[in-house]
């Protein structure tokens, strides 16, 4: 296997499917009846999805899934961000599913990953707390070791799907040192077995995808359930936000690109001085930025996808590359919309409000454009000393500004 | 494609390391060496030189058939050499035109005579070319172009000017559109040439630029006879012929290039060498590299590269499944131009007052050459058509959005 560029015949197959499906599933008139719902979540569109195979799309055949790939998952991904689909696609999938099939136990796995490929289980991820920051400093959330079961007390923030999760996966704090990414472990919480979790739908911009607070009141939670290691929950974390930058990258590439596409319609359509507005190269010249913007978006979308894949040594640095591009230019892309379609485009009616909240969310959601951007430095400062440094000015002029 | 087994690569890249280590020129890259003048005829003799060792190697010519003189290379091997010789830097091919923007004009519009006599001449570095296009009324407005061409026999006698010349200084032969049907429409009138520069009644007059050099000329035909055998395409063709020259030139002839230094990426990102200027540059004794805005910049151009290195296989594969037409190279041709500046900036903005220093002064840095590149680079964004010439591309043919010009 190597990396590959584009798609071959398979993908193309389940990105067409996949793009029919929505259209016919879950127009943006069927968004916004859902937005109206605290969870967002509609039980029959979720059996659908299970049955074309997408709830196990990555997850292997001996527990239900389809054994498809990262970047396949993408694709699942982009075709989602076109139609902003509400629900906990992305919550099952990539904040349980996944780490739950690498750090698993034979017997975690076995339980809860055929109800996820099968849709009997949503599943979601309480990480983040009042400062709503992806870091490990954050995490305080209690886990008290009662001999043979921990006791969790506290309030996680911005949980997506919280209330609809059968299963919930908690980073709590089981122990606190000088490193705050030690002492972190991850609890798989049945939901539906336990009391003391109360759920509260948060009023949040992005309606498209729900968030809650959850206050955990003396839940109990036996010490099989933790996932992985205790005090070892970090890693896993960061792998987690790794998979799923890369999925959200997907997400915001696919709706930029069907930002552009309903813009260029609107610029081809919209009359003003008795000529469509298109042909003003003011805003042509805008609409070919986005199209610059949204071909290098794609472009480090699909590394970073495939790296995962493939798991290349560069897939930290992939990541954050497309993360921090694709955040920018995705942002970008969604403001210009808003720009070209003029007051229509203000309005609560039309739909590019939708694509603009749920842009801006993912650019946030485990680490906006600046923080991967500085991720990259520091990687870029490991290679700059990991090479000895100094090449250049060694061969240059006479001028050294260090002095 | 079978799948080139790791030992084979990793001889070639050791072949290649020792090939640069004989052949570049003596003390290249040492802390010594300084470099001939740009644009000298030393400069060019040197870059000359270097282009046929390359030749004579086997390590440039890929993707041009081999009855032209092309090689024939896996494209794992191929990768292998551009990085090596990326990694090293290497003189600057000299006469970069002819593998560029020639060779891709060749092979789509040449007939089988004319591919024969010019492509092995360019691989060898044996001719070197210069492009007649702009005209002092015909810039971004190309099919304006004035120059005449009145057919007498076997021989079209032509009489016209040009401006911006590139590589006309040295140059062996050159290409040129020219208006050879007086009645024509736009688009339809022009005919394209190749012409021998030692032709009576062809002047080349050095135009001197922003940065102090005359890297560009004007260029003067008075009745400059040229041999009807020698036009590209058929006649009326002109217009779409000097296109494919453009198309080469603003991307898609890139591959047939000996790479040089700062030309591609090279390690991750390939910004090393603007982390090393943050690292080794104080202002108001603070090191460059501490400050956010700027460490946030470089970082920003380290993925900027590393999108265009994906982009550029995302098309290859397109090329491949016959996905693309063209156009598409507007979209690498502005990214690129633009970050060039904007990277220039950078380095301006970092070095404070020293980039006022020109090659010359004793304190320039790397021999003025980061103020000559900040200079430079403000022409990127305006030759071989400007880059809103070249958004006008995205948004008509890309996008389909109404034209803008009746």
């Amino acid at each position: 296997m190597a990396i590959e560029y584009g798609l071959n015949e398979e993908q193309e197959m389940l990105k067409t499917m996949a793009r029919d499906f929505l259209a016919n599933e879950c127009p943006t008139t069927r968004v916004r009846q859902l937005m109206e719902d605290d969870t967002g979540f509609d039980a029959d569109l979720w059996k659908k999805m299970a049955e074309v195979g997408w709830l196990g799309l990555v997850l292997p055949e001996e527990y239900g899934g389809s054994g498809m790939n990262f970047r396949d998952l993408t694709i699942l991904c982009e075709e989602m961000g076109r139609t902003v689909l509400p629900g906990p696609f992305i919550s099952t999938l990539l904040l349980v599913g996944v780490p739950l099939l690498a750090y698993g136990t034979e017997e975690q796995k076995s339980e809860i990953l055929p109800k996820i490929a099968s849709g009997e289980a949503v599943c979601t991820l309480a990480a983040l707390e009042e400062d709503g920051d992806w870091w490990a400093d954050s995490i305080n959330l209690r886990a008290d070791y009662r001999g043979g079961h921990y006791v969790i007390n506290g309030t996680k923030l911005f949980v997506p799907d919280a209330k609809v999760a059968d299963y919930m996966l908690i980073a709590a704090r089981t122990k606190r040192t000088a490193n705050p990414e030690e002492g972190i472990t991850l609890f798989l919480l049945d939901t539906r077995e336990v009391f003391g979790t109360m759920s509260t739908v948060l009023k949040t911009m992005d309606e498209t995808r729900k968030l809650y607070e959850v206050v955990f009141l003396n839940v109990p939670i036996p010490a099989q359930n933790i996932l992985g290691e205790v005090h070892q929950g970090w890693p896993i974390m960061k792998q987690i936000a790794l998979h799923t930058a890369a999925a959200l990258c997907a997400e915001m590439v696919g709706a930029g690109e069907k930002v552009l596409e309903m813009t260029v319609d609107y610029l081809k359509e919209r009359i003003a001085f008795g000529v469509p507005i298109g042909s003003f190269q003011a805003l042509q010249h805008r609409a070919a930025d986005l199209v610059i913007g949204l071909e290098y978006s794609r472009s480090l979308m699909e590394w970073a996808a495939e790296a995962i894949k493939e798991n290349h040594p560069d897939t930290a640095t992939a990541v954050a590359m497309a993360k921090s591009f694709c955040g920018d230019t995705c942002k970008k892309v969604v403001a210009e919309g808003i720009q070209m379609h003029g007051g229509i485009g203000f309005t609560w009616d039309h739909d590019m409000h939708l694509y603009f909240k749920r842009v801006w969310a993912d650019d946030n959601a485990f680490g906006d454009s600046n923080y991967q951007r500085e991720v990259v430095a520091k990687a870029l400062d490991e290679i700059h000393q990991l090479s000895g440094g100094g090449r250049w000015m060694k061969t240059s002029g006479r001028l050294t500004p260090m002095g | 494609m079978a799948e080139e087994e790791p030992g084979k690569l990793e001889a070639l890249r050791q072949e290649v390391r020792a090939w640069l280590k004989e052949s570049l020129p003596e003390g290249w890259g040492s802390p010594g060496y300084v470099a001939p003048e740009r644009g000298s005829k030393e400069a060019h003799e040197l870059g000359k030189a270097w282009q046929k060792k390359l030749y004579d190697a086997g390590y440039t010519g890929f993707g041009i058939p081999t009855e032209y003189g092309g090689v024939e290379r896996p494209r794992e091997e191929v990768a292998v050499i551009r990085e090596e010789l990326q990694r090293t830097g290497t003189p600057p091919p000299a006469g970069s035109l002819g593998p560029m923007i020639v060779i891709p004009t060749l092979l789509r519009y040449g007939n089988e005579e004319q591919k024969k006599r010019f492509i092995p001449k360019i691989l060898n570095a044996e001719e070197s070319w210069c492009e007649c296009f702009s005209e002092p009324d015909a810039g971004s407005d190309l099919a304006n172009i004035q120059k005449t061409g009145v057919r007498d026999g076997d021989e079209w006698i032509v009489n016209g000017q040009s401006v911006w010349t590139s590589g006309s200084k040295y140059a062996d032969w050159g290409v040129v559109p020219v208006k050879t049907d007086l009645n024509a429409p736009r688009h339809r009138n022009l005919s394209y040439f190749v012409f021998d520069c030692t032709s009576p009644g062809f002047e080349v007059r050095p135009l001197k630029q922003m940065t102090g050099d005359a890297e560009f000329s004007e260029t003067f035909f008075d009745n400059v006879r040229i041999p009807h055998a020698n036009m590209i395409g058929e006649e009326g063709q002109g217009w779409y012929v000097a296109m494919a020259t453009l198309e080469a030139e603003r991307g898609g002839g890139i591959q047939f290039v000996a790479p040089s230094r700062r030309l591609e990426p090279t390690t991750l990102g390939g910004v090393d060498i603007y982390v090393e200027l943050a690292k080794n540059t104080k202002r108001r004794g603070r090191i460059v590299w501490d400050d956010p805005l700027f460490r946030q910049r470089i970082a920003q151009f380290a993925i900027e590269n590393e999108a265009m290195k994906h982009s550029r296989e995302r098309m290859r594969v397109k090329a491949m499944k016959r996905q693309l037409t063209g156009n598409e190279q507007s979209i690498g041709s502005i990214f690129s131009r633009e970050k060039n500046q904007r990277q220039a900036n950078m380095v301006a903005e970092i070095m404070g007052a020293n980039i006022q220093f020109m090659r010359g002064d004793p304190r320039a840095l790397d021999d003025g050459s980061w103020t000559y590149t900040f200079l430079r680079t403000r022409g990127n964004t305006i030759e071989t058509g400007t880059t809103e010439i070249l958004r006008g591309i995205i948004a008509e043919r890309m996008l389909g959005l109404p034209r803008s010009r009746g």
